[in-house]
């Protein structure tokens, strides 16, 4: 097989310890690069935010300030409701959109992997060509969207320049694009359901509703929750979507955190209140994060 | 006569008929519902094919047709021409190849440490790669900002990393914070781990020192989910925004990505050139995935997919 190493006899009495720093030098440029892109950055924030940082004039310590200014902040407020809307909105409807692609997709029948790959395409289209897509579908002089509907005999709507309509048709969106996610994961999950329960259920004269509800469904329940969490954690976080498609606007009816975050930090510079929001979002990430490991039945975790 | 032949079965014996015409019924439904599904999912997809091919009139008739009326192939010539487009493909596909590279080698190297290699702080490490998962990256864009800035000795910085912009608007900057992931880390370790022992053994019986194993021995078993790392990588970064948008202020280093949302709000923004352009983007990742979709969708299925 391999060819023997020159240095290795000289080694091998000291292998122990040669394994010991190796593994070390395995390990260490994957660690520093964590560690620069995730811990530091991390405590960097928290740091930052109990400072007035803005890099235009003099550094000074703050305390809580920029934490009791989140607490009385209206704009803050709103964007951490439209956050909430936005999360749930996409959330549990992703879930149960790909969880009834998996169960129709989970039989043997022709066709079966186009229907796979045709589902799984919204996945794969970057954020930017998707939200430039949506946003020429939304149109409302000349979008399909409005097309359809006057085709239908319905009134055209601004779908995009409503504040009523806005986070529903970027919730839309995030669905289209998530539930292929869900679809994959659940399919996995599918298989891993013993066959002859269905055919228990089937010979006891249970219906096809009866077996998605009392058998697929919280057999399931274990995936679920961890698709539950990677959705909530990803969908809360949402800003490309909305800096391309409105902007945080109209009215602030769908300004999100990461949204304001950003702004605070580059349109405003002011780094040390934008870091107290990162840290209020880490928090709340960190919280359902939790929430979902406790939550989630033994069996499987 | 074949009609009253065919009519006495159906109803001497109506429940042995449903068994007979049930199913294909049902099938026939089945197909019908998904295929109905399937159009409205791929719906935005043949909106941004048809309006890339449609003259500039058409784009303005209300309510707009669903496939253009003949194929203008010159919008997809000003999409190429369009400002800096040759540009922004090189980056792009610098920043995916090199995120790409660095992850393969990076996560790789740590994911053999953690599943294989004895040293002290293992549990500790991985435990702390784990944790590293739920933190969310998009949170942390801002000290990441400030970090690359103050690499130091990068971009005319001192040693403390003051006086220059580090490695804002570089290759080395943008690459940064995906080089290593600890998703990649992850799917790495929870694949050798299942790599059974005896080959190392014996390639240690022959005398291989560590480093040999892995690339010799461990490393070629390794392909199908370095493909998978590989192409999650790949796309992760070609699709990526924020980041580029963040680090990069020159039009020299923008992205693809970057490229598109100009395009699109600039001032003499055409439709069907935007939609070119954004089908332009879209092809070679979907192309990909249909090549090696079945490493992808294996892949995504043991470890989790990231959004």
């Amino acid at each position: 097989m391999t060819a023997p190493q020159p240095q290795v006899s000289s080694r091998t009495h000291r292998s122990q310890s040669t394994r010991n720093w190796g593994a070390f030098a395995f390990l260490a440029p994957a660690l520093l690069i964590l560690f620069l892109t995730l811990v530091l950055p991390g405590l960097l924030t928290l740091g930052m935010s109990v400072t007035d940082v803005s890099f235009l004039r003099p550094t000074s310590f703050v305390g809580a300030a920029n934490y009791l200014k989140l607490l009385s902040d209206p704009h803050f407020r709103d964007a951490m409701g439209n956050t909430l809307y936005y999360t749930v909105g996409v959330t549990f409807p992703t879930m149960a959109v790909g969880l009834l692609a998996a169960v129709a997709l989970n039989r043997n029948f022709p066709g079966r992997i186009a229907f796979r790959t045709i589902f799984y395409l919204p996945v794969l289209t970057s954020l930017i060509a998707a939200s430039v897509v949506w946003m020429y579908i939304y149109e409302p002089y000349s979008g399909l969207l409005n097309g359809v509907l006057v085709k239908l005999g319905l009134d055209p709507q601004p779908w995009l320049q409503s504040p009523g309509l806005a986070m529903p048709a970027l919730i839309l969106m995030a669905i289209w694009r998530d539930f292929g996610t869900a679809m994959i994961i659940y399919l996995a999950g599918l298989q891993d359901i013993p066959k002859d329960i269905y055919e228990a259920a089937r010979l006891d004269g249970a219906g096809r509703r009866d077996i998605l509800l009392r058998i697929t469904i919280p057999m399931l329940s274990s995936v679920s929750f961890y698709l539950m969490i990677i959705l909530i954690v990803q969908t809360f976080q949402v800003f490309g979507a909305i800096y391309v498609m409105t902007g945080g606007g109209p009215l602030g009816s769908t300004s999100t955190v990461v949204f304001q975050m950003y702004q605070t930090a580059f349109a405003y510079a002011d780094f040390g209140y934008a870091a107290a929001m990162s840290t209020v979002l880490f928090l709340c990430i960190l919280l359902f994060s939790i929430l979902g490991t406790r939550l989630m039945p033994r069996s499987r975790a | 006569m074949t009609g009253p032949n065919s009519g006495t079965p159906l109803r001497a014996g109506s429940n042995s008929s449903n068994l007979r015409i049930g199913p294909i019924l049902e099938s026939l439904i089945g197909y019908a519902t998904l295929l109905f599904f399937a159009l409205l999912c791929i719906a935005p997809f043949i909106w941004m094919i048809g309006t890339s091919f449609k003259a500039d009139a058409e784009l303005y008739e209300f309510p707009p047709s669903f496939l253009p009326a003949s194929l203008q192939w010159q919008n997809y010539l000003d999409a190429i021409h369009s400002p800096n487009a040759l540009r922004q493909l090189i980056n792009s596909l610098i920043y995916a190849c090199g995120s790409t590279l660095c992850n393969l080698v990076f996560c790789s190297l740590a994911g053999y440490a953690l599943a294989r290699l004895q040293f002290p702080g293992r549990t500790v490490i991985f435990a702390a790669v784990v944790g590293l998962l739920m933190v969310p990256a998009q949170s942390q864009i801002v000290p990441v900002f400030l970090i690359v800035q103050k690499i130091p000795f990068a971009g005319g910085n001192n040693w403390l990393g003051q006086g220059g912009t580090g490695l804002l608007n570089t290759y080395w900057g943008m690459i940064l914070p995906s080089a290593a992931t600890p998703f990649g880390i992850f799917l790495m370790r929870q694949f050798f781990t299942r790599i059974p022992m005896e080959y190392e053994e014996a390639a240690r019986l022959d005398g291989a020192g560590t480093f040999m194993i892995f690339w010799r021995v461990i490393l070629p078993l390794a392909r199908p989910s370095m493909a998978v790392l590989g192409i999650l990588s790949f796309q992760a970064a070609w699709n990526d925004f924020i980041w580029p948008l963040i680090l990069t202020s020159s039009r020299d280093m923008a992205t693809l990505q970057l490229g598109l949302q100009l395009l699109q709000t600039g001032p003499d923004a055409r439709w069907n050139v935007v939609m070119a352009m954004a089908t332009l983007i879209t092809l070679p990742v979907i192309l990909v995935y249909i090549v090696v979709q079945q490493f992808v969708v294996d892949g995504g299925v043991s470890t989790g997919i990231k959004g």
